[in-house]
């Protein structure tokens, strides 16, 4: 075989991306990493909350340098119907100092900022480059790919596709078996501006301390969920959709954020705000359920491009698996390099890793909860029933004594319309997911 | 024979101090793209340069990546004086042929480097071009002129030709080539002649005040009608003279400086 | 302002794009004629299907948030070819 342009080209500037270029130039692989925006991170969105304990090892004390909005110190979970809101608030100080645990961020800051690493460690990072296709060898490996540039064609060893949610390179090298509008949700997002002094007193923080509200309902006949995020001076508020049932309701992602933004529980958080920025973007939501074929000869794929985000009701967690996975692929692309042998057997050190780590681990974990967090109870029924309960609970009707709570309980399933045996079996998965 | 491009190194206007929104003006990118033309026609290869922070280099880059075979910057902050940047540029590129320029560039630029480049050069000018064709020895360039007016200039080397944005749409570097333009030299070099910084003053533009006595007329309307009406005779409002140029000059000047757009 | 209030173009004027001279998306106005069910139209975060009187669809590429939506409802083969645009076109987020 000729001698390759290079040992190793990462399709995609994301945090998946950014970390296999990090792990492969500083192993001393000659790198180049293809990304089809302006910089790093200009094509991407996401709600605003980064998990990045894994960089630990790539970029000891990354806090000192990561270009974070705040550090959450506060989370909430709320599970909203038309006019009611339970909220189960969270906060602890330990998260606002180093280590820290999640903080908000900006895509394109926090992208920029990581491919900036990759760059460092020697990976060239060539922006403005659509990957278009792979090239093969002759015996069908994946020996390089094929870019929108004039003289486009780069080959390598080992190609490592984290080029996102459309995977369009996993999808031509057969990774997939098949993909549905099922197994996608559309994120659309507003930035809102809002004076840091007033976001501090609503949201009841300090200093760079921020808060992170994952919301349960409140994005009306349409399954799916919201989120609202602090940033330094801004606020992050969105909705996650479910897509089969988005045309079926008639309203457009817009009118959902709106309505969000209307609910009581919200308004008076973003009331006076002032749009900054719309974006949208979509999310590989089904987990396990659709995840491809990691590895082919020549070729692994990475990060949302392998359907490695957590989108699990009270978790939406994706950058952190696409930091991981993507230095994972890194590695096994090392060890496969060294090795002279970058088949589908020689990489197989890939799968390895992601299987042994929170990688997979948590998928497995997790596998129904996707589906079950989407569900037409969860979505429609238990919200409305739980939070009655709730206000009967908290009510205080006297000179009527209080009632049984768990009179309360059977009373309001009943009034809901939910049976028994499929609130235990609900349950039951959410107890085994979630526990 | 030396055909140079004259790129600057400018941010996004939105963007000011972010080098993630930071490149080639539309205008730049033009000149560029002509100044690739030319060498291939005539072939001979192009200098680009700019006079800059190290964050410039990123324009050199891209240029080296389109087709540009020598890159030079002149070292100096972004905020350096227009005048100062042409005597710097002049100063590298004495010999040099054909120059190419962008009509201004986005960070509220006058548009003067190049004129300041020609008079130092002693080259025949075309500046603000909306059109130029290239020709053996000579540039064919369109100007705009004021009431949908176009002028055309013949140019031929030593010239200096300023281009508007999208004269000529630059071609897509080649990814081989912008792989090596990533790790090519760059020739920094420091000014000959000091730097100064420019001067701006930021503020709203406003027209200087006027003092305008009340036109003749019964009531306010026929006032108005005078202030107004373009039936007036244009005599009222300005003169035809024939004079000689250094003459119209002084005379144009006088009469700058009476209506207030010059200070006495 | 009052972010409520703001009509569906000013929203879009909040984010940048870099359009190129060709279109990366084609939809195909043959094939969605005769579509009942129009996902599209209320799916795409950036609006940019438009139904017509005579029951056509009309697109527009310019603001396109790249995103995949109308490609991943629309069940009709063919009605939709997608690219991504040329590298350093489309859409350019700031604070997302
Ligand atoms: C609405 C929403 C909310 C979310 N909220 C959170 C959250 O709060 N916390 C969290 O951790 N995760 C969240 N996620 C998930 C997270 O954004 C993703 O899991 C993560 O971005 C995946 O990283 P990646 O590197 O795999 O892919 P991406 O970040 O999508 O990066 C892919 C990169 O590849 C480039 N690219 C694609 N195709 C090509 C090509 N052909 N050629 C060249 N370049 C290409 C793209 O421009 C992009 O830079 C959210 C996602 C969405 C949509
Ligand atoms: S693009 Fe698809 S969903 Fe939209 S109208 Fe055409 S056929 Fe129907
Ligand atoms: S990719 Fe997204 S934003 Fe673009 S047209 Fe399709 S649905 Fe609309």
């Amino acid at each position: 075989m000729n001698q390759p342009d290079v040992d190793v080209v990462v399709v995609g500037g994301g945090p998946a991306g950014s970390c296999a270029a990090i792990v492969a130039a500083r192993a001393g692989l000659s790198v180049v990493l293809l990304e089809r925006g302006p910089f790093p991170g200009s094509k991407n969105m996401y709600g605003g909350v980064v998990y990045p304990r894994i960089l630990d090892e790539l970029i000891p004390n990354w806090w000192e340098e990561a270009p974070i909005q705040r550090w959450v110190t506060r989370r909430s979970t709320m599970m909203l119907t038309d006019t009611q809101a339970l909220t189960v608030d969270f906060r602890s100080e330990a998260w606002g100092k180093p280590p820290y645990n999640g903080a908000t961020a900006f895509r394109p800051d926090w992208d920029h900022w990581l491919a900036g690493y990759a760059e460092a460690a020697g990976a060239q990072v060539l922006t403005d480059t659509t990957v278009v296709g792979l090239i093969r060898d002759a015996k069908g490996a994946v020996a390089g790919v094929r870019t929108d540039r004039p003289d486009g064609d780069l080959t390598a060893r080992v190609v490592i596709a984290c080029d996102g949610v459309n995977s369009f390179l996993a999808k031509e090298a057969g990774l997939y078996e098949h993909t549905d509008a099922k197994h996608f949700t559309l994120g659309v997002k507003e930035t809102l501006s809002l004076p840091k002094e007033v976001i501090d007193e609503r949201f009841a923080v300090r200093d760079r301390h921020g808060v992170d509200i994952e919301i349960l309902g409140g994005t009306g006949k349409v399954n799916g969920g919201g989120f609202l995020y602090t940033g330094l001076d801004t606020l992050s508020v969105g909705v996650v959709l479910k897509l089969p049932k988005l045309a079926a309701q008639q309203q457009r992602p817009e009118q959902l954020v709106a309505g969000l933004k209307a609910h009581p529980a919200i308004a008076p958080l973003v009331q006076g705000a002032e749009l900054k920025e719309y974006s949208a973007h979509l999310i590989p939501e089904a987990g396990l359920t659709m995840m491809p074929k990691m590895t082919t000869s020549g070729m692994l794929v990475a990060g949302d491009a392998a359907a490695l985000c957590l989108a699990a009701g009270i978790w939406l967690e994706g950058v952190n698996f696409a930091m991981a996975s993507g230095m994972y692929a890194g590695e096994a692309a090392v060890e496969a390099v060294q090795a002279g042998d970058v088949s589908e057997n020689g990489l197989r050190g890939y799968q390895r890793r992601l299987s042994d780590t929170f990688v997979l681990k948590d998928h497995r974990k997790l596998r129904r909860a996707p589906e079950l967090v989407l569900s037409d109870r969860v979505q429609h029924l238990y919200p409305g029933m739980i939070a009655n309960v709730a206000e009967r609970v908290f009510h205080v009707d006297n000179p009527h004594p209080k009632p049984g709570v768990r009179r309360i309980l059977a009373q309001e399933r009943k009034k809901a319309g939910v049976r028994r045996r499929d609130l235990l079996r609900d349950g039951w998965t959410g107890f085994r997911s979630f526990g | 024979m030396t055909i140079v491009a004259c790129l600057k190194w400018v941010s996004h206007p939105g963007e000011p101090h972010d080098e993630r929104f930071s490149g080639m003006s539309p205008a730049d990118q033009s000149a560029l793209e002509f100044a690739l033309r030319q060498a291939e026609q005539t072939g001979t290869g192009v200098t680009a340069i700019t006079v800059g922070p190290s964050g410039a280099d990123k324009v050199l880059r891209d240029a080296l990546a389109c087709g540009a075979t020598r890159a030079i910057r002149i070292e100096a902050p972004t905020t350096a004086a227009g005048t100062d940047v042409a005597t710097a540029i002049a100063d590298h590129i004495a010999e040099a042929q054909w120059v190419w320029c962008g009509d201004y560039s986005l960070d509220r630029g006058a548009g003067s480097v190049p004129a300041f480049i020609a008079a130092h050069l002693l080259a025949e000018q075309a500046l603000g071009v909306i059109a130029a064709e290239l020709h053996d020895g000579s540039v064919h360039a369109t100007r705009r002129l004021d009431g949908g007016r176009r002028e055309l200039l013949e140019v031929h080397a030593p010239a200096v030709v300023s281009v508007e944005g999208a004269t000529a749409r630059l071609r897509r570097a080649g990814l081989h080539s912008l792989r090596t333009a990533a790790g090519a030299t760059i020739e920094v070099i420091a000014a000959t002649t000091p730097i100064h910084q420019a001067e701006f003053m930021v503020r709203a533009y406003r027209p200087r005040a006027r003092e305008l006595p009340a036109p003749a007329g019964e009531g306010p309307l026929d006032r108005l009608r005078v202030l107004t009406d373009a039936t007036t005779s244009s005599a009222a409002r300005g003169e035809k003279t024939t004079l000689e140029p250094a003459e119209a000059a002084e005379r144009i000047i006088r009469a700058l400086r009476d209506w207030g757009y010059l200070t006495p | 302002m009052s972010d409520g209030t703001i009509s569906f173009q000013e929203r879009m004027a909040t984010a940048e794009f870099r359009v190129h001279h060709d279109a990366h998306i084609v939809v195909d106005g043959k094939v969605c004629a005769d579509c009942s069910t129009r996902e599209c139209v209320v799916a795409c975060p950036a609006s940019l299907f438009v139904p017509t009187s005579d029951g056509g669809i009309v697109f527009n590429y310019e603001q396109c948030f790249e995103c995949g939506t109308c490609y991943i409802v629309c069940n009709r083969e063919g009605a939709i070819s997608w690219h991504y645009p040329e590298g350093g076109h489309g859409v350019v987020f700031r604070r997302t």
